[in-house]
């Protein structure tokens, strides 16, 4: 495929948590102060052409109409081209799609790619459990975000015998990662018998089977691979994506054990990079419940459909596992600000990618590392980035 | 008077809670209490409870809805204090856009002013085919002597020109501008009597005789009588010498169900041939009128069933049902205001619960409105229909965790209807037996109560289990 290459030379984040004394403003600034500090040869923030900024709600923190000119006064850049990116859970991993093609296309060769998410500014009940009364007054109603995956858990059990300890060892690992990420919202290891004795908050889904609401930003640049030399002696490479869309309801989808759109983006990423499944060293995907990254797992390929819950039991992706999955902590552990997720699991797969993971290292044999997200409506959308150190 | 009109089918329904007398009575430090009252689950009001009735006549009957001409509802306090209660119901059960009929309420006499009034549309050959329902679901003031009785029902009737096994007999009427039980402009509960003593000796017992009498020439085999208080019904009886009324029965079950008393009490006698009498009250007017029955009437001898069974509750659950018992604090508006533009594109789909089946591939597309083209070939060429109101669960979930005014648990389950349509809908109390492959039937139910304005839609309900 003729493109223009595109490299990440800086990925950054900040402490993630339930950042009651941080604004929007703040949380943006110390994501882009993180992803320039993480320049090797050092980068001039004056450098930075145009930002493409992921906020999925802007409701969640009052700022009903934010648009692209929040985050470039916010970091000292005021009067720079800013798009705000708003496409459901993915909306992080797609403006770090959208900022990769404004480089490729040669417009730019320059970008920041931001996600800055506010959470927590508003109490749970108008706040993601608001969406209970959004949507389709009859078809939707009742619809919290559990509802929109524990259905895909009472089939998944059905067919495949998955069973709530499989869906719970799911948790138990990402908790075991985030304990080692020092950016996670949740430090503690926990056991399956901790998962299965929490509450229930949407039959089959145990509180612990789910993602916190977390505040949170994250920040990449990205330039002409032809130029990141002069930022970088390890640059990483944007290898390939995907997008695919799905029926945004759950009565539409013909299938309760996969998700068509992560399916659909899945085989176009894998496409534009010229990989496999079995070429990926590491992933981060998208496990805002622990049902989600069993379908995950099988929908991208890594393990047979149905086979999630047993590999996930099994310990084949853990960190040490033959395909380890969400080495940050997921957004089970290190939590789930929409906006900046996806930008924050593409620094981790930044990170791995250049051997700087810490104690949650993994061995890279082939140089590349997958990034996924999805959701929406009906998870109707999916986001799929593929990071690589392998030359262009 | 009533001409040649002829009962064709009938159907009943009952709300899906039951509350002990004895849980009113300790509440306000009363001893006793006898019986139980029907009372309304939080999703379940007078509508709801009408349009299941009307649904289990109109099946019985065998007609198609859309031959029926008319819907005259009787109901003591519409779901709308003003606005489209009649059409909300005529839609949700099925009748076409050009039915006429009628609504009647500000008492409990409401019900058989319905029933007449759809009689003499029939009789005057206005009308061929009669939907008559009558439902009250009363919300009684707390600590009032009738607050455990008061119950929660409805009835429907199919009338019709010719054809049907039962004749609507004569009717007797008297009228004295009395105050019994009434509820004031901008009041939320119906005050009880004013003196029980005075009501029952100067008001009920000598009008209620003076109508009786008149009736009981007619060779009247069993009775259905008013029972405001639980004694009167069998003091009244006893001065006709009526025996044990059928609808005794039904108010030891069911409690004073309104404007839907007194037929709710006589449709299970109509199972068998012979001539009822029955007697509505209320708003200081009475009326009496008989039933003769030739053969079993179609319909009548599923009524026990839906008078039986129900879920015992607390009184706390039937206050926070009723509205009686609010939780402080906000409450999580609806995305979608009740009186804007969805609604009013999709109240069609909604109430009738239509599906848009694909001319070219068969795929049946819910709701229409938001499918212009097919999600399984991309066509646009459509056939609205109705939805089949039967299915088997092919997922669920329960939600444990929502905000006011939403109650959990909340199950929802992806349903595959009989048609091949496949639904997600909230599943009624029944859940509990809720299962992969568990047959469920599609019920109408109250799924808001937003901004002032109630909000109808479907839920599932699961087949065979107790609660109803």
């Amino acid at each position: 495929m003729s493109w223009n290459r595109v490299a990440v030379v800086g990925a950054g984040l900040i402490k993630f948590g339930e950042l009651f004394d941080q604004s929007y403003e703040q949380m943006a600034a110390g994501a882009f102060a993180a992803a320039v500090e993480s320049v090797d040869h050092g980068f001039d923030p004056e450098q930075v052409e145009a930002a493409f900024v992921a906020t999925q709600r802007g409701t969640l923190w009052g700022q009903e109409g934010i648009g692209g000119n929040t985050v470039p006064s916010a970091i000292g850049l005021a009067g720079i081209p800013c798009t705000r990116i708003e496409n459901a859970c993915p909306s992080g991993s797609d403006a770090f799609r959208v900022g990769a093609m404004a480089v490729a296309s040669g417009v730019h060769d320059v970008v920041l790619v931001i996600g800055v998410e506010k959470m927590r500014d508003k109490s749970a009940e108008e706040g993601l459990l608001a969406r209970a009364a959004a949507g389709h007054p009859i078809f939707t109603r009742g619809e919290t975000a559990p509802v929109l995956f524990a259905p895909f858990a009472t089939r998944h059990m059905h067919e495949f015998g998955t069973t709530p300890e499989m869906l719970a060892s799911v948790a138990v690992k990402n908790h075991y990662n985030g304990a080692r990420d020092p950016y996670a919202h949740f430090q503690n290891e926990i056991t399956v018998e901790d998962v299965l004795a929490s509450p229930a908050v949407c039959r089959p889904l145990h509180l612990l089977d789910c993602c916190p609401q977390t505040d949170g930003a994250a920040a990449t640049l990205l330039v002409r691979a032809d130029l990141a030399d002069r930022f970088t002696d390890r640059p990483v490479y944007v290898a390939g994506f995907g997008v695919a869309t799905d029926h945004p309801y759950l009565h539409e989808k013909s299938s309760f054990v996969g998700l068509k759109a992560t399916q659909l983006a899945a085989e176009r990423a894998y496409a534009m990079a010229g990989l496999s499944p079995a070429d990926i060293d590491c992933a981060e995907v998208h496990d805002c419940f622990t049902i989600t990254e069993i379908l995950d797992i099988e929908d991208l390929g890594f393990v047979d459909k149905g086979k999630g819950g047993v590999a996930s039991l099994s310990g084949e992706t853990a960190l040490t596992g033959r395909i380890p999955v969400n080495t940050s902590g997921g957004l089970l552990a290190k939590g789930h600000p929409i906006g900046a997720t996806g930008v924050a699991q593409l620094t981790e797969c930044w990170w791995q990618l250049r051997g700087d993971a810490g104690d949650r290292q993994v061995d890279m044999r082939h140089g590349n590392a997958l990034q996924h997200n999805v959701g929406g409506r009906g998870s109707g959308v999916s986001v799929i980035n593929i990071l690589t150190t392998n030359q262009p | 008077m009533t001409g040649g009109v002829q009962l064709l089918a009938v159907g009943a329904a009952t709300p899906s809670w039951r509350l002990p007398a004895t849980e009113v009575g300790a509440a306000w430090g009363r001893a006793g209490g006898r019986g139980q009252a029907a009372v309304c689950a939080p999703d379940e009001d007078t509508l709801t409870l009408a349009a299941e009735a009307a649904g289990r006549a109109l099946a019985a009957s065998g007609l198609q809805t859309d031959i029926v001409d008319g819907l005259w509802w009787g109901t003591t306090r519409p779901p709308f204090a003003e606005g489209p209660s009649h059409a909300v119901l005529a839609r949700a059960v099925g009748l076409s856009h050009r039915s006429g009929g009628a609504l009647a309420s500000g008492s409990p006499h409401a019900g058989v002013e319905a029933l007449l009034a759809a009689a003499d549309a029939v009789g005057a050959g206005t009308a061929q085919v009669a939907l008559v329902v009558v439902s009250d679901a009363i919300v009684p003031g707390l600590g009032t002597p009738f607050e455990a009785r008061a119950g929660a029902g409805a009835a429907a009737l199919v009338l019709v020109s010719h054809g049907g096994g039962a004749s609507l007999g004569p009717r007797v009427t008297r009228t004295h501008p009395y105050l019994d039980r009434y509820r004031g402009d901008g009041e939320a509960v119906t005050r009880d009597l004013y003196d029980g003593r005075l009501f029952r000796e100067e008001v009920f017992l000598p009008t209620m005789r003076e109508l009786g009498e008149q009736l009981g020439a007619l060779d009247v085999d069993r009775w259905s009588l008013p029972d405001p208080d639980g004694r009167l019904g069998a003091t009244l009886a006893r001065q006709l010498g009526a025996g044990t009324p059928a609808s005794a029965a039904v108010y030891e079950t069911v409690g004073d169900t309104g404007a839907a008393a007194a037929l709710l009490g006589a449709l299970g006698a109509l199972d068998a041939a012979g001539t009822i009498g029955l007697v509505g009250w209320g708003g200081g007017r009475a009326t009496g009128i008989t039933i003769t029955a030739r053969e079993p009437v179609r319909g009548a001898v599923l009524v026990a069933d839906a008078i039986g069974g129900g879920r015992t509750v607390t009184y706390a659950e039937a206050l926070r049902a009723r509205g009686q018992l609010v939780s402080s604090g906000e409450t999580v508006p609806m995305g979608v205001p009740p009186q804007s533009a969805q609604f009013v594109r999709g109240a069609d789909e909604m109430l009738g619960l239509l599906g848009a089946r694909c001319v070219d591939c068969g795929t049946i597309n819910t709701p229409p409105s938001i499918h212009p083209h097919c999600i399984s070939c991309g066509s646009a060429k459509f056939v609205l229909e109705p939805l089949a109101r039967h299915g088997r669960v092919h997922t669920f979930v329960v939600n444990e965790t929502m905000p006011a005014p939403f109650v959990a648990p909340l199950p929802l389950a992806v349903i595959d209807l009989d048609d091949g349509a496949r639904v997600m809908l909230q599943v009624t109390e029944s859940a509990a037996a809720l299962e992969l492959g568990g047959e469920v039937e599609l019920v109408m139910r109250r799924y808001a109560h937003e901004r002032g304005v109630p909000v109808y839609g479907y839920k599932a309900r699961t087949v065979g289990t107790e609660a109803r």
